[in-house]
């Protein structure tokens, strides 16, 4: 039971990492990036080899392999996934926007996708990643049943550190500017404001959380391979945004509680059902499905809608209001 | 010496020019929006911007602020050429503008549009953001005392934590002018900002033009109605099938019979101009 709760606890506080940084992406800035599942692999994969000793005797192919400690493996996964949004965001935010720049990203996740899956040299191909060490089990003498808890909690607490900083992101002039450019960046670029340089930053840090998030998934698991990135995951992610709320970072809390935590992971968790072995785990993404779309039909601002910055709450000193002028 | 010329000589005899554009053109798919279309904008003054429809003038805009790279030809701000310069480096020169359909942040509030223009606001660093709240709550702070009066001053105080979409249409119109404002212009385009606007706000509007007017800003707009550019213009350049057919004032453009055949096709009477 543990063991289930824990895991549960361990994907809410995961996801709710990987929603934040999809959010600040899609949701604060308007970028489609439907290529995210691929910043959470680079993230995961990095995380794996800096953590991993060399290859050799190992059984496995990969790169790097420096043994480095958690967290420092874990910050530079998270800096890895945001080399390759530099790489991308290059090649991609100058000239496309919208539904173009949503079907190269697409492109790109696919083509980095039959990469690792093929390139067995690079992450171990299709076999992934495996014997990740687990942070601190040998410091604390952690059992199996003893990591996963206090690996959850190790989640927790930084997914709470991040969402501290996301939020002071996402309330400062930046996170302003970057609803400026998905509202109309035209009217943004005509107002000042570099729509290139701010969508770069907007990539970064979104593909930070990515790498991170990824980088958390590997080291929870022990393991990391192409069958857990398949691109599908990345509409996962944009269901967790979708019904937690797009632009809000506690919608995304929430969407990752309802979304990830209660409709991909609990029902395998639950009883079979009597005469249909093994069914139940395929409901999974069927509900997903048919939440996002009650959502979108119902409710397209999510359970939590993006809240509206009041003139209170930049320490100004309100007037007697008066109505508007007739005539407008 | 051409009856234009005259007037370009005249024209430019009496101030230096805030923007300039030198023989721009513009096609699409063949159709040339702008055929070579040259003017100055004097500093300081109100400049129309009329013309028939399809004549360009919206064109010559989107191409003047960055929205759009001209094909040939050149544009100075001041001494600055800054021919197909990207709208952001434009408008760090300090040229402003707002457009033909209102193009409100709709997401954002009221106050939250004006916000977004000020330049170098140091809560868009993450460095500052990291290690410098205090610098950004100041800035805010300073920034939101002046949104909140400019939105005053353009009767939308009542209205600033409302969404921008939430508004009507002439509230929109007040909201770009104000929002540019907030940018501290030295030049403003107006794209029609009295389409769709009933007789009442027009002539509001038209005494916020002037106000900007009397603080220094640099004003072009492109204007159907001529009653309003009498009343607020200082000088009109009228553009045609994308080329700049003369310039000067209304009163002495009425009697071109070039202007008024431009404008109302084979007409016959300078007068339907009145």
């Amino acid at each position: 039971m543990v063991y289930y709760v824990f895991t549960l606890v361990f994907f809410l506080f995961d996801y709710f990492i990987l929603a934040m940084g999809l959010n600040i992406q899609y949701g604060e800035t308007g970028i489609l990036n439907f290529a995210y599942i691929g910043f959470v692999a680079i993230g995961a994969y990095f995380t794996g080899v800096f953590s991993l000793p060399s290859s050799a005797n190992t059984g496995q192919h990969y790169i790097l392999g420096l043994g480095l400690p958690f967290p420092i493996n874990l910050l530079l996964g998270g800096v890895a996934a945001m080399c390759f949004a530099l790489l991308v965001a290059l090649i991609t935010l100058r000239r496309l926007r919208t539904d173009y720049l949503a079907i190269v990203l697409i492109s790109l996740s696919l083509v980095l996708y039959d990469f690792c899956n093929n390139y067995v040299s690079l992450f171990n191909g299709a076999d992934g990643l495996y014997n990740v060490p687990e942070p601190f089990a040998k410091t604390l003498g952690l059992t199996v049943n003893s990591f996963i808890p206090f690996f959850a909690c190790v989640t927790a607490v930084v997914s709470l550190l991040m969402w501290f900083v996301m939020s002071r992101v996402t309330r400062a002039p930046m996170g302003r500017t970057f609803r400026a450019i998905r509202d109309d960046h035209v009217v943004a670029a005509a107002l000042g404001k570099n729509v290139f340089w701010m969508q770069l930053k907007s990539m970064l840090i979104g593909s930070f959380y990515a790498g991170i998030g990824g980088g958390l998934l590997i080291q929870f698991g022990g393991s990391f391979n192409p069958t857990a990135w398949l691109p599908g995951e990345t509409f996962v992610v944009f269901a967790v945004l979708i019904v937690g709320g797009a632009g809000n970072n506690i919608g995304m809390f929430v969407g990752a509680l309802l979304v990830e935590t209660l409709l991909v992971h609990l029902p395998a968790f639950l009883p079979e059902i009597p005469g249909h072995p093994g069914l139940i785990e395929y409901f999974d993404l069927a509900l997903v499905g048919i939440v996002l779309m009650a959502m979108l039909w119902f409710r397209p601002q999510g359970v939590v809608p993006e809240r509206l910055r009041r003139t209170a709450s930049f320490g100004v000193v309100e007037r007697a209001a008066v109505q508007p002028a007739d005539g407008q | 010496m051409t009856e234009l010329s005259v007037l370009n000589a005249e024209h430019q005899a009496g101030r230096a020019a805030a923007l300039r554009c030198e023989g721009i053109t513009k096609a699409f798919q063949g159709v040339h929006a702008v055929n070579g279309a040259a003017f100055d904008v004097p500093q300081g003054q109100i400049t129309a911007l009329i013309g028939p429809n399809g004549a360009g003038k919206t064109t010559v805009v989107n191409i003047l602020s960055g929205a759009m790279n001209s094909d040939g030809g050149r544009e100075f701000i001041g001494e600055t050429e800054v021919t197909n310069w990207p709208s952001y480096k434009i408008a760090r020169l300090g040229l402003m503008r707002t457009f033909q359909l209102s193009r409100e942040l709709g997401g954002l509030t009221v106050l939250e549009n004006l916000l977004v223009a000020p330049a170098d606001q140091a809560g868009e660093s993450l460095v500052n953001l990291l290690f410098r709240p205090g610098l950004i709550r100041d800035q805010e702070r300073e920034h939101a005392e002046r949104a909140l009066q400019v939105l005053e001053i353009y009767g939308l105080y009542p209205l600033r934590d409302n969404r921008a979409r939430e508004l009507s249409g002439g509230q929109k119109k007040l909201l770009e002018i104000a929002r540019a404002v907030m940018a501290s212009p030295k030049i403003l385009l107006l794209d029609e900002p009295m389409a769709g606007v009933n007789p009442a706000l027009i002539e509001r509007i038209g005494g916020y033009i002037l106000d900007l007017k009397e603080s220094g800003v640099t004003v072009l707009m492109v204007e159907h109605n001529l009653n309003v550019v009498e009343q607020i213009c200082d000088y009109v350049i009228v553009l045609a099938e994308g080329r700049t057919l003369a310039t000067g004032r209304l009163s002495e453009l009425r009697e071109n019979a070039e202007v008024v055949k431009a404008y109302l096709g084979e007409v016959i009477d300078a007068s339907a101009l009145h």
